[in-house]
C-alpha cells in the first residue's frame, strides 16, 4: 500500500510529497448520474474552539535492541471535542506517546493531556484534558450520518504550511472500503473526498451541515495520486463510542473466513445455483475464528442479516452498495449475525456468534508496546509480529514464508507465537554460532517452543546431564550448543558489554 | 561478495589498444604455437518459454572454441550447446562450416560431446586430437587458447593459484575447480576457452572475473571422468552423496558431540531421500569421520594427494563413478562404526521438483483455458535473477520443501499456473500458482493423472480442486471442450493442448 500516513508536520513532508498551499477544490460537473445534489454548507457554525491542536511526544520502539527505551521524536494532529472534555482523534497521532498536549485556536496556553482509549484497529482514540477547566466553556461537535457521493464537505484542522487552523473544501469523491494503514491489516468503511488532507489534518473533522460527517485520516502522496483523501466515516466513528461507552475498547470482530465471487457458469452449476447474480462461494473458513465449523468450503452465502448478497460479494446498506462485511463491522463481540445460505442446493440459515480473530493481531503493526525478548549469551529471542520484521528487515525465506502463511497455513495453531533468534551478540562463547540468526527457534532443551515465555522457561531446565543448554532450530538441522557453566558467565559479561539493563521483558503478567 | 560472470559479457569490455602489445611477450615455445586442435563452434539456441510453455523464447547465438579429441569428437561446455537448435563446426583457418550434434552431454558436469551431423571426409585433415591432462598442481604455469580472426592462436599465460571445489553453472553442481590468475582478453569465438598445460588440454574456462583478473577452469580431471565415463558407451554421470553437512570446528558442540580430541570428521544435518548416503544408511547426527581411506576434518576437507586440501565430496563427485563402493566411517552414538555401499545418481527427471530441464519444454496441459503445470526450477527461475523474491513466494518455499509432498506420493507437484481468457474461465482469470489436489474427485500426482483425471466428468462437470483458496473451482466440460478448440487455432497460437513425455 502506498498510503502515506498524515502525522509528523516536520518528517513526513518530505516523505508524503505532498503539495503544500492552495488547492482550488472545483465542484466535478454531474457527469456521474447522482440522484442527489450537492448541498452546499457555506460558513461552519459549529464552534471552532472545539477543534484543537494535539502535539504529542513519542518514544518509537526500538525492536532490535528491545532493552532501549526506544528512539523520541515528536508530532501533531487535530482533535475535536465529541462531549465534556472528551476529544476524538486518530490512534496514529497518540501512538507509542510518552507526552500529550493539547492546544486551543486562540490561546498559546498547552494543556496536558491523557489518553481514554485508543482502537488501533480504526485509527480512532479519545483523549481528555488532565485539568478540563479551560474546556468547560467549549460546545461539543454534532455527529451527523454518511454524506451522499458528490456533496460538499468541509475539511478543519492544523495540517502543515502554518500554525493556526486551517480549512480546505472538497466532494465526497467514493465511498468504500479501504485499508487502514496505521495497523497495515484492518479494512473498513471509509470515504475518498477531494479536499486537501495534509500531514497535521490527521484526527481533525470533516464537516458537513454544521456536523461531523468523518475524521481525516489519511491520503496518497502526491506522487501517487492527486486530490485523494481519506476520511473515516460515523459508521466507524459511532462504532467507536459505542464500544467505549462501557469503559473498555473491545476491537472488532471477524467473521474470519473468506469468499470468491461466483460468476462462472459452471460455478453456479456445480453450487445449484438459480442464474440470478447473487451468492458467493466460501472457499474457507479459518479454524480459530467465528464461522470455524459453521461454514464450509462450497457454501453459498446468499444473505447476510436479511441482505441479499450480490455475487461480487457486495450488499446494499441505506441505499449505497457495500462490502456484506459491513454487517460484521457494525456489530459487537458476542453479537449474532445470521446468514442465509445454499448447502449443497439446500437452503439454510446459519447463525454465528462473532468474535475477535486474534492471530490476525499478529500480522498488523503494534503500538504502546514495549518490544518483549529473552536474551541468552548474547542470544536474543523475540516473537514474530509485523514491527520485528520491519525492523529486522528479515528476509530469511523460511521465517517470511512463515509470517506471510501464519494465518493461511493456520501456523499458530502450532505456535502460537513464533519465535525467532533474530540476532547474536558477538562473544567468545556463541562465536561459532554466528550464521544463525533469523531462524524459527523449534526446541529448547527438548522442550517445544510455542510462546517466548517457554523460551524464558526451558532455558532454566536441565536436559540429560544438564551440561548444556540445546536450542534447535527449525530446518536448521543443526542444533545450537552451549556449555552452561561457559554460557552463563557469558550471559552476564555480555549484558555488562553491550549494556543490557534486563536480560528478558515477557510482557505485562 | 566474488562477482562472477561468464566470460564473453566480461571480455568485451576490455580495452582492445591496452592490450595490442602484449602478444608477443605472451607467446611461449613455437611449436605450440600452431593450432592443430581448435575449431570454431557456433551455435544457434532458443530456449523454452518456461512460463508459456507451448512457445519457444527468440532464438540468440552464441561463439565459442571446440576442442578436437579423439574419435572427431569436439569438447565444447554443456552451456554452450543447451537448447541449440542448430550447431555448427568453423576450421579456423580456411572458414570450412560443418554441421553437427550433441553425442553426449552432462548438464551438472557442464560438459559436451559434439560429432558431426554427417560424414564428410576430409574436413578434419590437418587437424591433431588433443590429449586430457589430468594433473596440475597450484602454481602451474597454464595457457588459454583463443583464435583470431584468421586462425592464429593467441596464447595468454594464467597460473593456477587455488584448486578447490566450487559450482559450475547450475546451482546443485559442486565439482573441482581450477582458480587461474592472468590477463585474459577477449577475441571473437571466446565462449569456452580452451586451457592447455605443455600441448594437452588441461581444462575449459568456466568464467572470468575481469577485476580480480581470475579464472575459473573445469579441469582436466573431470573432463577425463566425464569421457571415460563414456567410454563403454552407458553413460551414467557423477555420483553424489546427497548430505548436508556442518563443521565441528566450535569445542562446546564437539564435546556436545562426544567427539574426542583426536576425532575429527562433520555432522551430518540433512541425508537426502533417494540418495546415495541414505541407501548406505548414513543418518542425521553421524559425524562422517572418514571417507574411503581419507580422514575428514572439521571443516569437511581431506588431504588429496595431488590437489592438497580439498572437500570430501570430491572423493565422490570426482574420483568415482556411479555404481562404485564407498567406505564411510562415522560416529553414531559415540560409536565409531563403518558404512559401506554403492554410489548412486538421481537424474534432474526423478526429482519432485526437478533442478533443471534443457533441450524440451516443460510438460503443460489446457483444459478451457486453465494452463496446469508441473513445478520445476527453471519456471521459478523465469521470474528473473531475483526469482527466489519475485516468483510466488508459496510456490519458491514448495520447491524447497518437497518431503510432505513426497509422503503424499506425489511424483510431480501439479499446479494452475495461469488463466487464459475463455468462456470457462470466467471470474477464474485472476487464479495462478495454486497447487491441485483433485480433479474430478482423483488425487492428481503429475500431469499424466490430470490428464486422465479430466477423462472422468461428473454431471458434465469438471471439479478442479486446490491446496488454498479459492480451494474449489469448476468447469462445464461441453464449453471447456469447445474453448480448448478454438485455443487451438485461436490468437494464443497453442498448437498443441498438452505435452506430456
Amino acid at each position: 500500500m502506498l498510503k502515506s500516513k498524515f502525522l509528523l508536520p516536520a518528517a513526513l513532508v518530505a516523505l508524503s510529497g505532498v503539495v503544500i498551499g492552495q488547492q482550488s477544490t472545483e465542484k466535478t460537473p454531474d457527469a456521474a448520474p447522482v440522484p442527489t445534489v450537492a448541498v452546499v454548507p457555506d460558513v461552519v457554525p459549529v464552534s471552532w474552539e472545539s477543534i484543537v491542536r494535539i502535539e504529542a511526544s513519542f518514544l518509537i520502539p526500538d525492536y532490535r535492541t528491545p532493552w532501549h527505551a526506544g528512539h523520541p521524536t515528536g508530532g501533531s494532529g487535530t482533535g475535536w471535542m465529541v462531549g465534556k472534555n472528551k476529544f476524538i482523534t486518530n490512534a496514529h497521532v497518540i501512538s507509542n506517546s510518552t507526552k500529550l498536549v493539547i492546544r486551543l485556536m486562540d490561546n498559546p496556553e498547552p494543556y496536558e493531556a491523557r489518553i481514554l482509549f485508543i482502537a488501533h484497529d480504526c485509527d480512532l482514540a479519545m483523549i481528555e484534558a488532565v485539568n478540563p477547566k479551560p474546556f468547560e466553556k467549549l460546545k461539543p461537535l454534532e455527529v451527523g450520518g454518511v454524506p451522499k457521493l458528490n456533496t460538499e464537505v468541509t475539511v478543519v484542522g492544523y495540517p502543515i504550511g502554518g500554525e493556526r487552523v486551517s480549512v480546505t473544501r472538497g466532494v465526497v469523491s467514493r465511498i468504500d472500503f479501504q485499508g487502514y494503514s496505521h495497523s497495515g491489516i484492518d479494512q473498513h468503511l471509509a470515504i475518498q473526498i477531494d479536499a486537501a488532507i495534509n500531514p497535521g489534518n490527521s484526527g481533525g473533522p470533516v464537516l458537513q451541515e454544521h456536523k461531523v460527517v468523518g475524521v481525516a485520516f489519511q491520503g496518497y502522496s502526491g506522487a501517487v495520486a492527486q486530490n485523494v483523501g481519506y476520511m473515516i466515516p460515523t459508521p466507524v466513528i459511532g462504532r467507536f463510542l459505542k464500544d467505549v461507552s462501557d469503559g473498555h475498547y473491545d476491537h472488532y470482530t471477524d467473521i474470519a473466513a473468506s469468499h470468491f465471487p461466483i460468476e462462472n457458469p459452471a460455478q453456479i452449476k456445480a453450487l445449484k445455483l438459480q442464474d440470478d447474480g447473487m451468492g458467493v462461494m466460501v472457499s474457507r473458513a479459518e479454524s480459530a475464528g467465528a464461522a470455524s465449523g459453521k461454514l464450509n468450503t462450497g457454501d453459498v452465502i446468499l444473505a447476510i442479516d436479511g441482505n441479499p448478497v450480490f455475487n461480487n460479494g457486495l450488499i446494499k446498506v441505506d441505499g449505497e452498495m457495500m462490502d456484506m462485511n459491513e454487517i460484521v463491522e457494525r456489530k459487537f463481540a458476542g453479537d449474532n449475525i445470521t446468514l442465509d445460505i445454499l448447502r449443497d442446493g439446500k437452503k439454510e440459515k446459519v447463525d454465528i456468534t462473532l468474535k475477535r480473530f486474534l492471530p490476525y493481531l499478529t500480522m498488523g503493526e503494534q503500538y504502546n508496546q514495549r518490544p518483549r525478548y529473552v536474551l541468552f549469551a548474547g542470544l536474543l529471542f523475540q516473537p514474530m509480529d509485523r514491527n520485528l520484521m520491519e525492523a529486522h528487515s528479515i528476509r530469511d525465506p523460511l521465517v517470511s514464508y512463515t509470517f506471510d502463511n501464519y494465518l493461511s497455513k493456520e501456523i499458530y495453531k502450532e505456535r502460537p507465537e513464533v519465535v525467532i533468534l533474530t540476532s547474536i551478540l558477538p562473544d567468545e562463547v556463541n562465536s561459532y554460532l554466528q550464521g544463525f540468526q533469523q531462524s524459527i527457534v523449534d526446541e529448547v532443551n527438548g522442550v517445544k517452543i510455542k510462546t517466548l515465555a517457554d523460551v524464558a522457561e526451558a532455558l532454566k531446565k536441565k536436559e540429560g546431564d544438564g551440561k548444556f543448554v540445546v536450542i534447535k532450530l527449525l530446518e536448521r538441522n543443526r542444533p545450537l550448543v552451549l556449555k552452561r557453566e561457559l554460557a552463563e558467565a557469558a550471559h552476564k559479561r555480555i549484558m555488562q558489554t553491550y549494556r543490557v539493563e534486563e536480560d528478558s521483558y515477557l510482557g505485562n503478567e | 561478495m566474488k562477482k562472477i560472470l561468464f566470460v564473453p559479457l566480461l571480455l568485451t569490455l576490455m580495452s582492445g589498444a591496452l592490450f595490442a602489445e602484449k602478444k608477443p611477450a605472451a607467446a611461449p615455445a613455437a611449436e605450440s604455437a600452431v593450432n592443430t586442435s581448435l575449431l570454431k563452434v557456433n551455435v544457434t539456441m532458443q530456449p523454452w518459454n518456461q512460463r508459456i510453455p507451448w512457445q519457444k523464447t527468440s532464438p540468440s547465438s552464441r561463439r565459442g572454441l571446440g576442442v578436437l579429441l579423439e574419435g572427431n569428437r569436439i569438447l565444447v561446455t554443456a552451456q554452450m550447446v543447451a537448447d541449440a537448435t542448430y550447431i555448427e563446426l568453423e576450421k579456423a583457418d580456411t572458414g570450412y562450416r560443418l554441421p553437427a550434434k550433441v553425442k553426449a552431454v552432462d548438464y551438472d558436469a557442464n560438459l559436451a560431446l559434439l560429432e558431426p551431423a554427417q560424414a564428410v571426409d576430409g574436413f578434419f585433415s590437418g587437424l591433431k586430437p588433443m590429449a586430457v591432462e589430468t594433473n596440475a598442481r597450484i602454481g602451474d604455469a597454464l595457457q588459454a587458447w583463443q583464435l583470431d580472426r584468421a586462425g592464429e592462436l593467441i596464447l595468454t599465460p594464467v597460473t593456477i593459484n587455488k584448486i578447490l571445489t566450487s559450482r559450475y553453472v547450475l546451482e546443485t553442481s559442486f565439482f573441482l575447480v581450477y582458480e587461474a590468475i592472468g590477463i585474459i582478453r577477449s577475441e571473437a569465438n571466446s565462449f569456452t576457452l580452451p586451457v592447455i598445460k605443455n600441448g594437452k588440454l588441461a581444462g575449459l574456462l568456466l568464467n572470468y572475473d575481469s577485476k580480480n583478473q581470475s579464472a575459473s577452469v573445469l579441469p582436466g580431471p573431470i573432463i577425463a571422468h566425464f569421457l571415460k565415463d563414456m567410454a563403454d558407451g552407458n553413460y551414467q554421470g557423477f555420483p553424489s552423496l546427497g548430505v548436508e553437512y556442518q563443521q565441528t570446528l566450535d569445542e562446546q558442540f564437539r564435546e556436545y558431540l562426544g567427539m574426542t580430541k583426536g576425532q575429527s570428521g562433520v555432522y551430518i544435518s540433512n541425508v537426502a531421500k533417494g540418495g546415495s548416503a541414505e541407501n548406505i544408511g548414513v543418518k542425521e547426527g553421524d559425524i562422517i569421520l572418514d571417507m574411503n581411506g581419507h580422514p575428514v576434518d572439521a571443516r569437511g576437507d581431506y588431504k588429496d594427494e595431488q590437489f592438497g586440501r580439498l572437500n570430501m565430496s570430491h572423493i565422490v563427485r570426482g574420483q568415482s563413478f556411479v555404481g562404485d563402493t564407498v567406505k564411510i566411517k562415522v560416529l553414531r552414538e559415540g560409536k565409531e562404526q563403518m558404512l559401506i555401499g554403492k554410489l548412486t545418481r538421481k537424474a534432474a527427471k526423478d526429482f519432485v521438483v526437478p533442478p533443471y530441464l534443457f533441450d524440451k519444454g516443460a510438460n503443460f496441459l489446457v483444459m478451457g483455458g486453465l494452463i496446469f503445470q508441473e513445478l520445476s526450477l527453471p519456471f521459478l527461475q523465469s521470474f528473473g535473477a531475483e526469482w527466489e523474491t519475485s516468483a510466488p513466494l508459496r510456490l519458491t518455499f514448495i520447491a524447497r520443501h518437497t518431503e510432505e509432498y513426497e509422503k503424499q506420493g506425489k511424483r510431480k507437484i501439479v499446479f494452475l499456473a495461469g488463466v487464459l481468457p475463455t468462456r470457462s474461465t470466467q471470474g477464474y482469470d485472476r487464479l495462478g500458482g495454486l497447487i491441485i489436489t483433485q480433479v474430478n474427485g482423483k488425487p492428481i500426482n503429475d500431469l499424466t493423472d490430470l490428464d486422465s483425471a479430466f477423462k472422468e466428468p461428473q454431471d458434465s462437470l469438471h471439479k478442479i480442486e486446490f491446496e488454498e483458496s479459492p480451494k474449489v473451482i469448476w468447469l462445464d466440460t461441453i464449453v471447456a471442450e469447445s474453448d480448448n478448440t478454438k485455443l487451438l487455432g485461436g490468437a494464443y497460437r497453442l498448437g498443441t493442448l498438452k505435452r506430456i513425455e
